[in-house]
């Protein structure tokens, strides 16, 4: 009996110990993620994650295990649109999974961009697809999966506020497939490129 | 590595053609940074070597960004003691090239002429060490073959050290040092001196023969230590000072007889600047400058005590950068007025000026675009006037104004593979249109067709 509770004090401190280490691995990488977003990160996808070159992608208040997921297709080399290639394999290629984490952690939770002015005809011809998708070339509503506000759903990235230039080259590398997902290349087959860039001005103007 | 090498601001008067060859190009792109950070040229240049506002970023930051795996050294207390990349960061830089000026030079006996079509292979060939060096410590240091010197030398250096602190609201504040042997050579913008267009230029050419101090007169021959920091991506502040430090005059302290002029004590350097980003949009405006205080080099024979009074240079100077970078179309914009103000005590009480104050002002201006980073060029005009001191300058009309245009059209098979094709036309040379030289040659006899090949790998 008393040896039992002598394994019992010994599990729960063994436990104890293993959260403390954890929590403080968790600390150390979220002080080194915080670091490399102000540091690094930042100076492309802007403070907060919120960045002003429509060439990257807004991160701040996108689902974090999107970015996690991404974040390790660029380390695995697994994701292969031209700018993924140019700067992001080098970028993650020696990010630990810890730190991953942590980075899709800060971002997910900083506030997002807003919504960007653009041409209020492509906007509506853009809702009309995000919303309704393209029934007779078999493109889906975009809604059902990025959800009505296009701020994501489940494991679906947020879109809301994207910048248009950026959707639109994923959504053609996603056509190319030089983004390889079998999903997003059956989805965009059918689009022309007049109908992404009105998807894209619509996505960019939503809060 | 410096731009418009200079010849009498140095203090050395005689402005035969033959020291005009002198005028050697900057050149520096360094895919030992690719490599280090995984990332392609496209991240930190424009085109190489124009930075983008990342490649400013990594500079600043101490070239020490790296994605490479490290070996490392840890204490028991956690405390890393190494951390060293798996591959040494090092890069090779060839550039050859051909030149053909509109009339070929005097020969050395001043009576003939000189072959005109001047071949160099190689122009120039440089070793580079350009990557981290621990953490917070990285390096741009340059080895360099001149065809024209036929040596190998010290060309431009920059050792930093820098680190980050996080204010409130996530803004960044880098602080750092720079040991560097080229004043404006740290700088992050290429509208610069060091780092501004044109990139590289013939060794066999003339080139603008009077320049101020900060604009490369002092390249390669001076030690200085500047500390800067850089807000929010944004404002940057720096100060330093500069000391001679001069290559191959043997391991003595410098002497009267020492060429090129030595620095009294050392010369003060600043800078600041503002960088504005919006959209695809990059704007820059700054000012930056330094004083030097220089016991002049009279030439071979005459020495010059190393105390009593100097020759003092108070260089000022204005620059703006604009940026538009969009994946087809790249343009931008880069201009500096570099004003100095000379007061000469120890040449005048010598005797070896008309003047005890002159003063020289330098302009240039260049526009860039480049589609899809494959083809482009850039065009431009340099301007340089001020006093006229026929005893200082050595010159027939006593005035350095030189002006003229340049134009170059490049060519980018790969991104660290350049070949450009480019022009220089002088509407004045040392002060003259026509007969700038007493024997009948004119400026636009300077004009330059010059071919090159640039390959960094």
């Amino acid at each position: 009996m008393r040896n039992g509770r002598m394994t019992g004090l010994a599990l729960v401190l063994a436990l104890a110990a293993s959260v403390a280490m954890a929590d403080e691995t968790d600390d150390i990488a979220h002080a080194t993620a915080r670091r490399l977003a102000v540091g690094v990160c930042g100076t492309c996808h802007g403070t907060h994650g919120v960045s002003e070159l429509p060439k990257f992608p807004r991160l701040a208040g996108q689902n974090a295990n999107y970015l996690a997921v991404q974040l390790k297709a660029f380390r695995s080399q697994t994701r292969g649109d031209p700018d993924a290639i140019g700067y992001m394999w080098g970028m993650a290629g020696n990010l630990e999974d810890g730190t991953i984490d942590a980075l899709a952690q800060y971002y997910s939770v900083q506030t997002a961009g807003g919504s960007q002015a653009g041409d209020p005809a492509l906007i509506a011809r853009g809702k009309t697809i995000y919303q309704q998708g393209l029934e007779s070339v078999g493109v889906p509503a975009c809604a059902a999966c990025h959800g009505p506000d296009a701020h994501g759903m489940g494991d679906f990235p947020r879109l809301a506020g994207q910048h248009a230039q950026y959707v639109l080259k994923q959504l053609s590398s996603f056509q190319n497939n030089m983004r390889n997902v079998a999903v997003m290349h059956g989805v965009a087959q059918g689009l022309k490129h007049e109908e992404m860039s009105a998807v894209a001005a619509f996505l960019e103007a939503q809060p | 590595m410096n731009l418009w090498r200079p010849i009498a601001a140095r203090g050395v008067r005689v402005l035969a053609p033959a020291l005009l060859l002198l005028a050697v190009p900057a050149a520096h792109a360094v895919p030992s940074y690719a490599r280090q950070t995984g990332m392609a040229c496209e991240a930190c240049h424009t085109v190489f070597p124009e930075l983008t506002h990342f490649g400013r970023m990594f500079k600043a930051s101490g070239y020490v960004l790296d994605n490479l795996k490290q070996v490392k050294g840890v204490t028991p207390q956690r405390e890393e003691i190494l951390s060293l990349a798996g591959l040494p960061p090092l890069s090779i830089m060839v550039q050859a090239s051909y030149t053909q000026l509109s009339t070929p030079l005097p020969d050395s006996s001043g009576t003939g002429k000189s072959q005109n079509g001047t071949v160099a292979f190689p122009q120039q060939v440089s070793l580079f060490y350009a990557g981290k060096i621990a953490p917070h410590v990285g390096a741009f240091l340059q080895l360099t073959y001149d065809y024209a010197a036929g040596t190998i030398g010290i060309d431009n250096t920059d050792i930093r050290f820098a680190d980050l602190t996080i204010l409130p609201g996530d803004q960044s504040l880098i602080y750092g040092l720079s040991l560097n042997n080229n004043p404006t050579v740290q700088d992050l913008w290429n509208s610069t001196a060091a780092f501004g267009f044109p990139y590289a230029l013939s060794a066999s050419a003339p080139g603008v023969p009077y320049a101020a101090q900060i604009d490369g007169a002092r390249a390669q021959d001076v030690a200085g230590l500047t500390a800067y920091l850089f807000w929010n991506e944004s404002l940057y502040g720096e100060l330093g000072v500069y000391r001679s430090a001069k290559q191959g005059t043997g391991s003595g302290p410098l002497d009267s007889t020492t060429p090129g002029g030595v620095i009294d004590g050392g010369a003060p350097y600043w800078r600041v600047a503002y960088e504005y980003n919006v959209g695809r949009h990059s704007i820059e405006a700054g000012l930056y400058g330094a004083t030097f205080k220089i016991f002049p080099d009279f030439g071979a024979g005459y020495g010059q005590l190393l105390a009593g009074p100097s020759d003092r240079y108070q260089d000022v100077a204005e620059d703006v950068q604009y940026q538009f970078l969009a994946d087809q179309h790249l343009f931008s914009l880069a201009a500096t007025r570099i004003h100095e103000s000379q007061t000469l005590n120890a040449t005048f009480a010598a005797g070896k000026s008309d003047n005890l104050n002159n003063d020289l002002t330098t302009t240039r201006a260049y526009a860039t675009y480049y589609y899809r980073r494959k083809i482009g060029g850039t065009a431009g005009f340099f301007t340089t006037t001020g006093s006229t001191d026929v005893t200082f300058l050595g010159n027939t009309s006593g005035a350095p104004d030189t002006s003229g245009w340049i134009a170059e059209l490049n060519y980018l098979p790969w991104l660290n593979t350049k070949f450009s094709l480019q022009y220089t036309a002088y509407n004045k040379y040392s002060g003259l249109s026509d007969n700038y030289d007493g024997m009948g040659r004119n400026a636009k006899d300077n004009n330059t067709l010059y071919l090159l090949a640039w390959l960094s790998y």
